[in-house]
C-alpha cells in the first residue's frame, strides 16, 4: 500500500515537472505551428454561384405608373464565372392594366375641339355620356386607354456583381446564406405607343391627330439601359428567392406616355403643334421591383480553404 | 520513509499552482507567454482589463513577456531540438499578418436593450406622381428589449410639396384635372420590432453588420387640398387628420452606436378632396341669401366623404445609439 502511494506521488510529481517545464514550450506552439496558423476566416466557403447556371422566373411590376401599370412576367439567366460575377440577360413579356387616372379620363374628359388631338373619342364599358360621331358603329374604341403607351417586352443582357455576402438571422431561430448583388445591363423595351401623326409633310400617310385611327398604337424598340441592386435568399443549394430593385433608362426621345400633342409650337416649344411626334415624349425612366425564385444548375463547390 | 511521503506530497503542492499560473497569469509577469493572435485578449480581459470593442485588435492592450523558447532554454528544444524554433522563425512570425480570432458563437455587435435610437432622416415619395412629398423628419426610438421599441417620429413637409409637370399636362391635353393635396407635418407614436438581423461580407475583406425592422404606429397628420379646380375662389387650410402607419427598414452599421437605416412606410390617413365642380351660383358674400350655391362658399369646395390615402415614404438617414455603448452580460 505504502509502495502505490508512493508511486502515485512520485508520477504526480514528475508530471508536475513535465507540465511546468513544457509550459513556455506550449505558448510557442500555438503561434508557429498550431493548428489554426494561417488559417482563413472561414473554411470550406459554400459557393452558391461559380460555375453554376441560374434560371430566375421572376415577376415584376412598375412604379409611378401615370396612366398604366405594368406586370412584367418573365426572369433572368445567369451563368457565374466566378463565385463573384456573372453574366446573363433579363427580360420577359408585360402586361399592363389602367391606374385610377386613365380610368377618370376615360369616362369624364370632355371629347370636343379642345381635346380632339389628345383624347380618343369613345368612351369604353358603354358608359357614353358624350357619344362622338368618330366612334366606329357599335364599338366603343378606340378610348384614351388605348392610346396610352404600354410597356410590351424587355430583353437585357446584362453583367451581375455579387460583392456582399453574409447570412441573416429570423427571429433568432431561422438563419439564411443571404447575398446582395449589383447589376446592369443594356438592351431594349419594348413598348406600344400612340404612331406620329398630324405631320404629312414628313409622311403623306400620317393621318391627322383628331382622326379615329391616330389613335392607334404602333410597336416601338426603345435602346435602353438598366442598373438595380437585388437581394438573394438562399433556402437550400438549388433554390433561393429574390428581391430586386431595377431602373430603366431609354436612350433618345423616350416615351409619351399619354400620347398627347404637349409640345412643339411657341416659346421653348412647350405648346401643341397639332402633331404628335417625338417631341412629345414625357418619360425617360421607369422603376421597377421584382420578385424571383431561382434555381442553380450545376453542382455546389466549396472554396480549398 | 514516511518523512518522504511528505516531501512528496509537498513538492505536489508547490507544483500545482505553477500549473494554474500559467492559465491565470498575466502575461508579462511569468515570462513564459509569448505575444499571440489568439491569446492576448482572452488573457487581457480573463485579468480585468477592458477592451474598447470598437478598437481594432491590433490596437488592444497587449500582453508583453519574452519568449523562452526561441532561446536556449529547455521545453521542446530539449525534447526535440529539430523542432526548436529559431530566432529567424520569431521574426518572421512577428512580420505575418494575422486574421482577427473567430468565436464559434459570435456575440450580436450592437445591443439595442435599454439603448435610445435618433434617427433623423430625410424623406421621398413613392407613390405619388402627382405631388411629391420630400422633407426631413426625426424618429426617436427606446428599446425596451433589444427587439422591441416604442418611440415617436415626425416629419416637416411645409413649403417642400412639389406637384409635378404631368398634372399640368394632363389638364391642358384632357381637361381633366387631378384634385392634388399637399402636407404641413405629420407625427405618430410607434412600436417597432427587430426580428432580421444579419451580417454581410463585402468584397471579401471587411465585414458589416445589418438588421431588418417591422414599425406601426398611429399619430396625425396635417394635410389640405392645393386648390387647381377653381384656384380663383378656393383656399384651403391644413387639418390635422387621424394617421396610421406602418413600414419595414434596414440598418446597417458603422459603428455600435452608429448605423445608416433605410425605410419604407405606408402612412395611411383618411384625405379630403377638392371638388371637381364649382358651385353653380355666382360669386357673392357671406350675407347674400344666394352664398349657400357660390363658389366663395368654403362648404362647396371639398368632395362628399373621405378618400383613404395611402402616401408611401421612403427615409434614408443615420441612426445614433445612445449611450455610445454597452456591456455584453458574458464575455465572449
Amino acid at each position: 500500500m505504502r509502495k502505490a502511494a508512493s508511486l502515485a506521488l512520485a508520477i504526480a510529481v514528475a508530471s508536475g515537472v513535465v507540465t511546468t517545464t513544457e509550459r513556455s514550450a506550449h505558448a510557442q506552439e500555438i503561434v508557429l505551428t498550431g493548428p489554426l496558423k494561417g488559417a482563413p476566416p472561414v473554411i470550406k466557403l459554400r459557393l452558391y454561384r461559380e460555375g453554376r447556371l441560374e434560371i430566375a422566373p421572376m415577376i415584376a411590376f412598375t412604379l409611378l405608373d401615370e396612366y398604366q401599370h405594368g406586370y412584367l412576367f418573365g426572369g433572368r439567366i445567369n451563368y457565374y464565372i466566378t463565385d463573384w460575377l456573372a453574366v446573363g440577360v433579363w427580360g420577359g413579356g408585360v402586361v399592363s392594366s389602367n391606374t385610377d387616372l386613365t380610368s377618370q379620363i376615360d369616362n369624364i374628359a370632355p371629347r370636343n375641339e379642345f381635346t380632339a388631338t389628345n383624347v380618343a373619342p369613345c368612351v369604353p364599358n358603354g358608359a357614353v355620356t358624350q357619344p362622338a360621331a368618330t366612334c366606329p358603329a357599335n364599338t366603343n374604341h378606340p378610348s384614351f386607354s388605348d392610346q396610352t403607351a404600354k410597356m410590351a417586352w424587355a430583353v437585357l443582357p446584362q453583367v451581375t456583381a455579387v460583392p456582399f455576402r453574409g447570412k441573416l438571422a429570423l427571429f433568432q431561430a431561422l438563419f439564411v446564406d443571404t447575398e446582395a448583388y449589383l447589376f446592369f445591363g443594356l438592351g431594349a423595351v419594348g413598348f406600344n405607343q400612340r404612331a406620329n401623326c398630324g405631320d404629312p409633310t414628313a409622311n403623306p400617310a400620317q393621318p391627322a391627330c383628331s382622326a379615329a385611327a391616330s389613335f392607334n398604337t404602333t410597336g416601338t424598340a426603345l435602346f435602353t439601359l438598366s442598373g438595380g441592386i437585388g437581394l438573394t435568399f438562399f433556402i437550400n443549394d438549388l433554390v433561393n428567392v429574390g428581391v430586386e430593385y431595377r431602373v430603366l433608362g431609354y436612350v433618345g426621345s423616350g416615351v409619351n406616355r399619354g400620347g398627347f400633342d404637349s409640345r412643339g409650337l411657341g416659346p421653348g416649344e412647350n405648346f401643341p403643334d397639332g402633331k404628335v411626334n417625338g417631341q412629345d415624349a414625357t418619360s425617360n425612366i421607369d422603376n421597377l421591383i421584382g420578385i424571383s425564385v431561382g434555381v442553380m444548375l450545376g453542382r455546389r463547390k466549396v472554396s480549398a480553404q | 520513509m514516511k518523512q518522504a511521503h511528505w516531501l512528496l506530497f509537498a513538492a505536489v503542492l508547490v507544483l500545482v499552482p505553477s500549473l494554474a499560473l500559467a492559465q491565470k497569469k498575466p502575461a508579462g509577469k511569468g515570462g513564459t507567454t509569448a505575444p499571440t493572435a489568439t491569446g492576448s485578449t482572452t488573457g487581457s480581459a480573463a485579468g480585468g482589463g477592458t477592451i474598447d470593442l470598437d478598437q481594432p485588435q491590433g490596437d488592444q492592450p497587449q500582453p508583453t513577456g519574452t519568449a523562452t523558447a526561441g532561446g536556449t532554454g529547455g521545453g521542446i528544444c530539449e525534447i526535440d531540438p529539430s523542432a526548436c524554433p529559431k530566432g529567424q522563425d520569431l521574426g518572421e512570425a512577428a512580420k505575418k499578418e494575422y486574421k482577427k480570432e473567430i468565436y464559434a458563437v459570435e456575440q450580436i455587435y450592437v445591443l439595442r436593450y435599454h439603448r435610445v435610437e435618433l434617427t433623423p432622416y430625410w424623406g421621398f415619395t413613392l407613390n405619388d406622381q402627382f405631388v411629391s412629398h420630400p422633407g426631413p423628419g426625426l424618429n426617436a426610438n427606446f428599446y425596451i428589449t433589444n427587439v422591441f421599441a416604442v418611440g415617436l417620429n415626425g416629419n416637416f413637409y411645409d413649403g417642400l410639396n412639389s406637384p409635378s409637370d404631368f398634372n399640368f399636362q394632363t389638364r391642358r391635353s384632357t381637361r381633366v384635372a387631378v384634385p392634388l393635396n399637399e402636407y404641413q407635418w405629420s407625427a405618430a407614436l410607434n412600436f417597432t420590432y427587430v426580428p432580421v438581423y444579419g451580417k454581410f461580407a463585402g468584397f471579401g475583406s471587411f465585414i458589416f453588420s445589418y438588421d431588418l425592422y417591422a414599425t406601426g404606429g398611429v399619430g396625425a397628420i396635417s394635410t389640405r387640398p392645393i386648390p387647381v379646380i377653381d384656384p380663383d375662389n378656393r383656399t384651403f387650410s391644413f387639418v390635422p387628420k387621424v394617421c396610421f402607419n406602418l413600414g419595414i427598414g434596414l440598418r446597417v452599421f458603422l459603428t455600435r452606436w452608429l448605423a445608416v437605416t433605410g425605410e419604407i412606410r405606408d402612412y395611411i390617413y383618411p384625405e379630403q378632396l377638392e371638388a371637381l365642380t364649382i358651385a353653380s351660383g355666382a360669386v357673392v358674400g357671406p350675407t347674400d341669401p344666394n352664398y349657400k350655391n357660390s363658389p366663395s362658399n368654403p362648404a362647396t369646395w371639398l368632395q362628399d366623404g373621405i378618400s383613404l390615402t395611402n402616401n408611401f415614404q421612403a427615409n434614408v438617414g443615420l441612426s445614433f445609439f445612445l449611450p455610445f455603448s454597452f456591456e455584453y452580460r458574458l464575455p465572449k
